[in-house]
C-alpha cells in the first residue's frame, strides 16, 4: 500500500495559516463574511473528523449490513436535500423519491462493483461508499434540477398542459414533453463536463487516485467508468422519481394536486 | 348535448357561478357574453374538467361528467383557448404532434392533406409551416390554434375569444366558418359585435 502521504499536525497548522488569506481579504474588503467563513470552516472540520472516524470504523469491519445501512443513510440524506432544494413538499415526495434513489443507486453501484470492478465482495465498503457517494452526489444535483423543473414547468405552463389534454392527450402524452425537457436540463451539465474532462479539470476521483498511488492510466479508466455510471444513475433516478410521483401528484381529472409544492 | 344543473363555483370568497343551469342542444351556436372576470372562461374549464364545481352537475350526452367520462369529452370537444401558449418549435411538427396523439391518429393522413387548404382559408401562407411557433404573431398563433382544432375532425367547439387578435375581415371569416356550419355545436366567448346575419345563435349572458 503506497497511499497518499499523511499530513502531520504541523501540515494542518500550515493549512490553518493559509486560511488567513481569505480572512485578510474579507477584512480588507469589508465583505462582512468572516463570521460565516469561520462557522463554515468549523462545521467542515467537525463533520469531516466525525465522518473520518466513522469511516475508519466502517472500513475496518467491512460488514455487508453496516455498509448497506451507511449507504442507505447517505441516500436518505440526499433525498431530503433533493426535495427541500427543489421546492417540493417533503411529505408528498419522500417515499417515492427514496424508493427511486435506492433502486437507481444500488443498481448502478452493484453493477459497477460486480461487472466493472469485478469485486468478489460487491458490498465492499471502500467501493460502495466511495463510488456510491460520487454517483449519489450527482443524482442529487441532477434531480434537484430534473424533478424540480418537471413539476415547476407544469405549474408555470399549466395552460399548455391543459391545452394538450383538451386535444385528447392522455396524461402520459400531455406530460411527455415536460419530462423530456427536464431530462435535458438535468443531463446537460454532466454531458458538457464529459466533453471537457481532463483538459479543463482533472476530476476529483482521478486526483484522489493519483495521490493514492494509482498510475494515471488506471485512474482514467475508473474516471470513464464512473462518468458513465453517473449518467446511468441520473437517468434512472429521474425517470423513477417522476414515474413514482406522477400517480399521486395528479388527480383523476389529470389536474396537478396543490400538495405537490412546499408552501412559501 | 350538454346539460348544466345548479352549478356553483366559488374562488376564495367570490362566487363565479351561483346555482347556474343551462342546456345546449346539438348544432346550437351559443354566444357567451358578460363582463370580464364574470366566469366565462371558468365555465369552459368546468366543462373540460380542469376545475370542479363546488356543487351541481354537468351532463354530456346524458352522461354525468366524472373523472372517468371527462376523458371521453376531451376527445370529442375541440377547445381553442384564449391563452396562446400552445406549444413550441416547428409549426409543421406541432400539427403532426396533435395528430399523433393516440385518439387523433386515425385522422392523421386525411387531416394533414387538408392542412394547406385550411391555411389558405384563414389567409396564412404555406411557408409558415417551416417557422417556429415562437416567431409567430398573436394573430397568426390564434389562427394556428383554430386550424389545430379543426384538424381534430370534431364537431363540438369551445371557442374562447378566438378572434381577439384578428382584423375585421378575418374576424368575420372565422366566425362565419364556425357559426354557419350546421354540423357544428359551438360555445363561443366573444366580445365582437359581428355576427353573420344568417346565423342562428343564442346568447348566454352571465352576470
Amino acid at each position: 500500500m503506497n497511499g497518499a502521504q499523511d499530513l502531520s499536525i504541523f501540515s494542518m497548522l500550515m493549512c490553518g495559516i493559509l486560511l488567513l488569506v481569505p480572512l485578510l481579504g474579507i477584512w480588507y474588503l469589508k465583505l462582512g463574511l468572516a463570521k460565516k467563513l469561520l462557522i463554515s470552516t468549523l462545521r467542515m472540520v467537525v463533520q469531516l473528523v466525525l465522518v473520518g472516524f466513522f469511516l475508519e470504523f466502517v472500513f475496518r469491519f467491512n460488514n455487508w449490513l453496516l455498509n448497506s445501512i451507511w449507504f442507505l443513510t447517505m441516500i436518505t440524506v440526499a433525498v431530503f436535500s433533493v426535495i427541500k432544494n427543489s421546492g417540493l413538499k417533503l411529505r408528498h415526495f419522500v417515499r417515492p423519491v427514496l424508493l427511486s434513489f435506492v433502486l437507481a443507486n444500488f443498481f448502478v453501484v452493484l453493477y459497477f462493483n460486480f461487472f466493472i470492478a469485478k469485486l468478489s465482495f460487491i458490498l465492499d465498503a471502500k467501493y460502495m461508499i466511495a463510488i456510491g457517494g460520487m454517483v449519489l452526489g450527482n443524482s442529487l444535483r441532477a434531480n434537484i434540477v430534473g424533478l424540480g423543473d418537471f413539476y415547476k414547468s407544469i405549474r408555470k405552463d399549466e395552460q399548455l398542459y391543459f391545452y394538450k389534454l383538451s386535444l385528447g392527450a392522455t396524461r402520459f402524452e400531455a406530460l411527455r414533453d415536460f419530462a423530456k425537457r427536464s431530462f435535458v436540463s438535468a443531463m446537460n451539465p454532466t454531458i458538457a463536463s464529459m466533453a471537457t474532462m481532463g483538459i479543463v479539470s482533472l476530476p476529483g476521483m482521478m486526483t484522489g487516485q493519483i495521490l493514492g498511488g494509482s498510475v494515471p492510466l488506471v485512474a482514467i479508466k475508473y474516471q470513464i467508468a464512473i462518468m458513465i455510471a453517473i449518467l446511468a444513475s441520473t437517468v434512472l433516478s429521474i425517470s423513477l422519481s417522476i414515474f413514482f410521483t406522477v400517480g399521486k401528484s395528479f388527480d383523476k381529472y389529470g389536474v396537478m394536486q396543490k400538495s405537490v409544492f412546499a408552501e412559501k | 348535448m350538454f346539460r348544466l344543473e345548479h352549478l356553483t363555483k366559488q374562488f376564495s370568497d367570490q362566487f363565479v357561478l351561483e346555482d347556474f343551469s343551462f342546456d345546449i342542444q346539438e348544432g346550437e351556436k351559443i354566444i357567451v357574453s358578460g363582463r370580464s372576470g364574470i366566469g366565462k372562461t371558468t365555465l369552459f374549464r368546468l366543462l373540460l374538467g380542469f376545475e370542479q364545481p363546488d356543487s351541481g352537475k354537468i351532463y354530456f350526452e346524458n352522461e354525468l361528467l366524472t373523472e372517468v367520462t371527462v376523458w371521453n369529452l376531451r376527445q370529442r370537444v375541440a377547445y381553442v383557448s384564449q391563452d396562446l401558449n400552445i406549444g413550441r418549435g416547428n409549426l409543421q411538427a406541432f400539427f403532426n404532434e396533435t395528430l399523433s396523439l393516440k385518439t387523433n391518429v386515425e385522422y392523421k393522413s386525411s387531416s394533414l392533406g387538408e392542412l394547406e387548404e385550411l391555411l389558405n382559408a384563414f389567409e396564412l401562407p404555406d411557408t409558415l409551416l417551416q417557422k417556429n411557433i415562437e416567431e409567430l404573431s398573436g394573430g397568426e398563433k390564434q389562427r394556428v390554434a383554430i386550424i389545430n382544432a379543426l384538424l381534430l375532425k370534431r364537431n363540438i367547439f369551445f371557442l374562447d375569444e378566438i378572434t381577439s387578435a384578428l382584423d375585421k375581415s378575418l374576424k368575420a371569416k372565422v366566425l362565419d366558418y364556425f357559426l354557419l356550419n350546421p354540423a357544428f355545436t359551438v360555445l363561443s366567448i366573444s366580445h365582437d359585435n359581428y355576427l353573420p346575419t344568417e346565423a342562428v345563435t343564442r346568447t348566454l349572458k352571465l352576470d
